[in-house]
């Protein structure tokens, strides 16, 4: 074992020698490798920043149970403005030391208010102009990070002393016993995908940095083996020198860690946004991170020498090497597909799909890329015969050594396949938002829920007074459940009422209508029979038609809702409003605005195309800009392998050269050579990162959807990438052919 | 006997060494000159220049009444590839391909058919008696095999020079013999000239006269035939 | 043979040190034990018997005789023939055998004492030598493995006797500061 860490250290001083060169190849290594962990800490800080998120969430929890009168009243009053949506409550307190809620100093008393840093920007803004009438309040203070989820969270906390003790609105405290939301399980999944997706380069980057300058190294262990020292230490010797570069590379993506993270609360999406302090990689994954990348770096510089002997006089690479073998790469892409497919069909039989299946699915698919394409390369490439010189020599060395090219190439082709599954993932992800979207902005109506305890008669009246309310009708709403006890609501009201809700062309009294859920799980059907929650009454549902409508749920007229007790049921006013006129609805809001808590608008059929375009064209540019990002660190790889190709095999070149085989044929034998593997690794990835695309939205129920301009953007930047690499590599080929290439140092 | 290739008045520097100061020489055709001197003396940059592979600072190479220093880089190639040979010490073979395949390459780089090429190479290898290598890659033969396989190369094109640098450099005196015997042998049966740099005098013994390169300056000491 | 080879040498050699003007028969055995004699120095009945048979052949000639008696007070001066004769001497490569430094060596000395070139000396020796291993390669490659073995040990010696010419020429200039000195 002492021996064992001797040689390691050897071998990280042999890394660190001194000379230029070889800090400049620990600082390339290094820079690499800390680029790749600092992606990692971030992917590992996602459950802390969600966690934490979580933890805020449940410490503001109003806790209704206790003994004696409660010391606080509470009634929520969040509201929506355009699309965004302020949280908030309003407060009474009953004595004087009342609880109050994380982040604050203090309850705000009558006429007082609280309002988190963002609210207080848009409150500000020219742009917040339409949101000030419904906050007159004197502004006290602002909540400080505990009392939000987010920087960018728009939320209040305002003194009201007209509120009135009621069952709903008592409050003993504050905070709630983590009920341990955790991430949301197509996030997690999002961010498996992605960190697998990352660490393919990571893995492949690691790799090749260990090659860096492999020729100087290999003399350098010869000369080793010359003193004395046996085979297997050489290879302990050269794991301290890839452990160095790991060990540098650790402290610098630590360092980048920390030097990204005040960027943080600037990303301009308000749910990812994040505290900088949110952002602390967990402990578990930390160490995983610390431990995994030096072992892989260990691991792959001594996989990388398992063909290569370090002889005492220099370096002998085996000539033939073994076949590749199907069976066992075959075994993680149908591993994948099973487990997918398994998960499929599991929603038209109304179970969810199980999200662990789902994730090693997608890990196991991610991972057939790069274990399949150097068999792929090695079949392709042995069937072909070279039809002119430069194919056959670029053919040959494929032949010779597809590995190498395949693995780097493999890199791209994950994180090419990773971006076109998420990419298709997105798509149809928007592609239903959009679609929604597009729905209740077809049948646009504004909907004002009265709080159950409050009876409001002149509301009806305030509401028909607003400019741009064209009418108002009233809607009785309750809940009630089916026999296999899922949720639906039943609305009643005349088919003037029903019209501004349901697209309903003919409507007569005596019918009854569904909206049915998104997808169809759960329908109530004529002759299931329904149970109040409210009155704990029941009601056999009579015969339904179908209809498009913003709201899932049983829509009734009176005349077939009789027998129906809605008793406990609440008002809903449904008001018709002119569109056409700007920000109708935030007038409407601020000419409720008195009633505050009272009453709650929600307004379907707000335009946010735009919004939708700004959050997936952000989710999108992040996409890019991290395929992008890996791109480039495969590129970086390939270059090195092959100006390290171009170095190797000076001399061949040089006399052929010499020979008069012209330079044209040398380069275009490079660009055969980086040119074949990519083109099948294209194929084998878009391929890979279609039908995952496929098999993920599937899973997740959605519609699928192509994002062709995405996928071929993603494929033209990688084909893009290995000609400007091929083009990068010509100037070393250009000094190797010279004259001067075939002179001896 | 006419004079195939020559060169007068050839001048090269490698930044402020001088390599060539002044050195001529003329090489008739079918006739094996060696280039000696001491290492260091400029007999490959001499070797270079006479092959066009190096354009000299300054000096005429005349090739059959052209002047190889007044043409382009692709002429030039076109011309090696074509009318010369090449034997270099080490490490002209290229690795990836089997032995057959390299010495096929001049010719499939000139457009003819593999299959063509490939029979044609045969012989050549059978002459060299490297044929039972054929199908294995360079590195996987003997250094005498691998520097015969080169020959065969060289050959198979059947250039008017074949230029020859310390084609023995990295072999045994055995091995060497053999590579000089079959070199001179079918160079002289094709008619072929040889340029022949090598430091060894018992290689050089194999050539019809030699050349001495001293300081840049070339010199004929003798003229036999 | 050998001794032959020396004495013809020695002839020669004492010649080429009378180019440089009159000396002496003690003066000339000084300058030869200095210049060649290493660690066989010349006794002096070889000089005067050297010097006698160069009288009788006309290449050297009395040069008047200083009072007293005895040979070494005679002075002795080179002839116009003796120059000739020093010329084609130089001018002549040797025969290519083994063990004949000594005759080299004294050959390029002299050239550099008397001003000529001895590159060329170097030069002639060369060629002669290449000559011998070409006629003995083409010997080698006609013939059977008795003539092939044969001729090998002899290309071998030849070769020996290049690399010691080459050497010298390479250290010429060397050997002219050190001769002039």
């Amino acid at each position: 074992m002492r021996r064992v860490l001797s040689d390691l250290a050897l071998g990280v001083r042999l890394a660190v020698g001194g000379s230029r060169k070889s800090w400049v190849r620990l600082a390339l290594q290094g820079a690499g490798i800390g680029m790749c962990v600092a992606v990692l800490l971030l992917a590992a800080s996602i459950p802390t920043a969600f966690g934490n998120r979580d933890l805020r969430d449940d410490a503001r929890e109003v806790v209704e149970e206790g003994t004696g009168p409660a010391p606080l009243l509470v009634e929520n009053g969040s509201v929506a403005f355009r699309s965004d949506y302020v949280r908030g409550e309003y407060v009474r307190a009953l004595v004087s030391d009342a609880p109050k809620p994380p982040g604050v100093d203090r309850l705000p008393g009558d006429g007082e208010i609280i309002v988190s840093p963002h609210l207080a920007d848009l409150l500000a803004s020219p742009e917040g102009v339409l949101l000030r009438p419904r906050f007159p309040q004197k502004v006290i203070g602002t909540f400080a990070p505990e009392g939000m989820d987010g920087p960018l969270d728009l939320r209040f906390l305002a003194g009201d002393a007209t509120i009135q003790p009621n069952d709903g609105n008592q409050a003993h405290g504050f905070g709630k016993e983590g009920s341990g939301g955790g991430l949301p399980t197509v996030l997690l999944m999002l961010s498996i995908v992605g960190a697998v997706v990352l660490l393919f380069p990571v893995l492949v980057f690691v790799s090749v940095a260990t090659r860096l300058a492999a020729a100087q190294r290999d003399r350098r262990l010869a000369a080793l083996r010359l003193v004395g020292a046996g085979a297997s230490r050489v290879r302990l010797i050269a794991s301290g020198e890839a452990l160095a570069g790991a060990v540098v590379g650790l402290l610098i993506g630590f360092g980048l860690m920390f030097a990204i993270r005040p960027l943080a609360d600037d990303i301009p999406l308000p749910e990812v946004a994040t505290f900088p302090s949110d952002l602390t990689p967990t402990l578990p994954l930390t160490l995983v991170v610390i431990v995994s990348v030096p072992v892989l770096a260990v691991l792959t510089s001594v996989f990388a020498m398992r063909r290569t002997i370090v002889e005492p006089l220099g370096v002998v690479r085996e000539q033939k090497p073994v076949r590749r073998r199907l069976w066992w790469r075959v075994i993680p892409a149908l591993g994948g597909v099973a487990l997918l497919g398994s998960q499929a069909g599991k929603f038209a039989n109304g179970s969810k799909a199980e999200s662990w299946p789902v994730i090693g699915g997608v890990v196991l698919l991610m991972f057939a890329v790069p274990a399949l394409l150097p068999w792929l390369v090695e079949r392709v490439v042995h069937q072909v015969r070279g039809a002119t010189p430069a194919l056959q020599l670029a053919v040959r060395r494929l032949q010779l050594d597809a590995g190498t090219a395949a693995r780097v190439v493999g890199g791209v082709a994950v994180v090419l396949a990773g971006t076109v599954t998420l990419q298709m993932t997105l798509a149809s992800v928007e592609n239903e938002v959009r679609a929604e979207d597009q729905r209740e902005r077809d049948n646009p109506s504004l909907s004002v829920t009265v709080n159950e305890t409050t009876p409001l008669p002149e509301l009806p009246g305030v509401l028909a007074g607003t400019q741009g309310v064209r009418r108002v009708e009233t809607l009785r709403s309750t809940y009630a459940t089916t026999q296999d006890n899922d949720h639906t609501s039943v609305s009643v009201g005349t088919c003037a009422a029903l019209e501004l809700v349901v697209r309903i062309a003919d409507c007569a009294d005596g019918r009854t209508y569904l909206v049915p859920s998104g997808n169809g799980v759960g329908d109530p059907k004529a002759g299931d029979t329904l149970t109040f929650a409210k009155t704990g009454g029941t009601w056999t549902v009579p015969a339904v038609e179908r209809a498009n409508g913003n709201v899932f749920g049983l829509y009734a007229t009176p005349a077939a809702a009789a027998g129906l007790d809605l008793t406990g049921s609440h008002t809903e006013l449904q008001a018709e409003v002119d569109t056409s006129r700007p920000d109708v609805v935030e007038h409407v809001r601020n000419a409720l605005a008195p009633y505050s808590w009272r009453v709650h608008t929600i307004f379907y059929g707000e335009d946010s195309t735009s919004e939708i375009e700004q959050v997936f064209l952000a989710v999108r540019r992040a996409l890019y800009a991290a395929a992008l990002l890996t791109l480039l660190l495969a590129g970086a790889s390939l270059l090195v392998v092959g100006m390290e190709q171009v170095r190797e095999r000076r001399r061949p070149l040089a006399a052929m050269a010499a020979s008069g085989v012209p330079r044209r044929t040398l380069a275009l034998s490079l660009v055969w050579q980086n040119g074949i593997p990519l083109v099948i690794s294209t194929v084998v990835s878009v391929g890979t990162g279609i039908l995952l695309g496929v098999l993920v939205t599937k899973a997740f129920d959605a519609e699928v959807h192509y994002d062709w301009t995405g996928i071929g953007v993603v494929t033209g930047i990688s084909v893009g990438l290995v000609l400007l690499v091929t083009a990068l590599t010509l100037p070393s080929l250009r000094r190797a052919t010279g004259a001067l290439g075939l002179r001896t140092e | 006997m006419t004079t195939l290739l020559s060169a007068e008045g050839l001048h090269k520097s490698f930044g402020k060494t001088s390599a060539l100061d002044g050195a001529g020489i003329a090489i008739r055709e079918g006739e094996v000159v060696a280039i000696m001197g001491p290492s260091g003396s400029g007999k490959s940059t001499l070797l270079h220049c006479l092959a066009g592979i190096l354009p000299p600072d300054s000096g005429t190479v005349t090739y059959r009444g052209q002047d190889l220093t007044a043409m382009t880089d692709n002429a030039r190639s076109e011309l090696r590839r074509t009318e010369f040979g090449f034997v270099f010490q080490f490490g002209q073979l290229v690795p990836e391909l089997t032995c057959l395949e390299n010495v096929a390459l001049p010719l499939r780089l000139s457009g003819m058919k593999r299959k063509d090429a490939e029979r044609a190479s045969r012989d050549w290898m059978e002459r060299l008696e490297v044929d039972t290598v054929a199908d294995q890659r360079p590195g996987e033969t003997s250094g005498g095999q691998g520097q015969r396989v080169a020959v065969a190369r060289a050959l198979v094109t059947a250039p008017k020079v074949v230029f020859a640098d310390e084609p023995t450099g990295a072999l045994d005196s055995l091995n060497g013999e053999r590579v000089m015997h079959l070199l001179t042998t079918a160079a002289r049966e094709t008619g072929a000239a040889v340029v022949l740099v090598t430091h060894e005098a018992r290689v050089a013994a194999y050539s019809d006269r030699e050349v001495v390169v001293r300081d840049g300056r070339s010199r004929d000491v003798e003229f036999v035939r | 043979m050998v001794c032959i080879v020396l004495l013809m040498s020695i002839g020669h050699a004492l010649l080429g040190l009378l180019e440089g003007g009159p000396r002496h028969g003690y003066d000339l055995k000084r300058a030869y034990d200095e210049r060649f004699g290493q660690d066989r120095p010349l006794h002096y009945g070889q000089v005067y018997s050297t010097l006698s048979r160069l009288l009788k052949n006309g290449l050297v000639s009395e040069a008047g005789v200083e009072a007293g008696d005895g040979p070494e007070r005679k002075r002795y001066a080179i002839t116009d023939a003796g120059v000739t004769d020093v010329e084609r001497w130089l001018g002549t490569p040797e025969k290519p055998e083994p063990y004949l430094q000594n005759t080299l060596y004294a050959k390029v000395v002299l050239a550099l004492l008397s001003g000529r070139s001895a590159t060329e000396v170097l030069d002639t020796q060369r060629a002669a030598h290449l000559r011998a291993m070409r006629d003995l390669t083409r010997r080698k490659v006609d013939g059977d493995l008795a003539d092939q073995l044969i001729c090998d040990f002899a290309l071998f010696h030849l070769e020996a006797d290049l690399r010691w010419l080459e050497l010298t020429a390479a250290r010429l200039d060397a050997l002219a500061e050190e001769v002039a000195r």
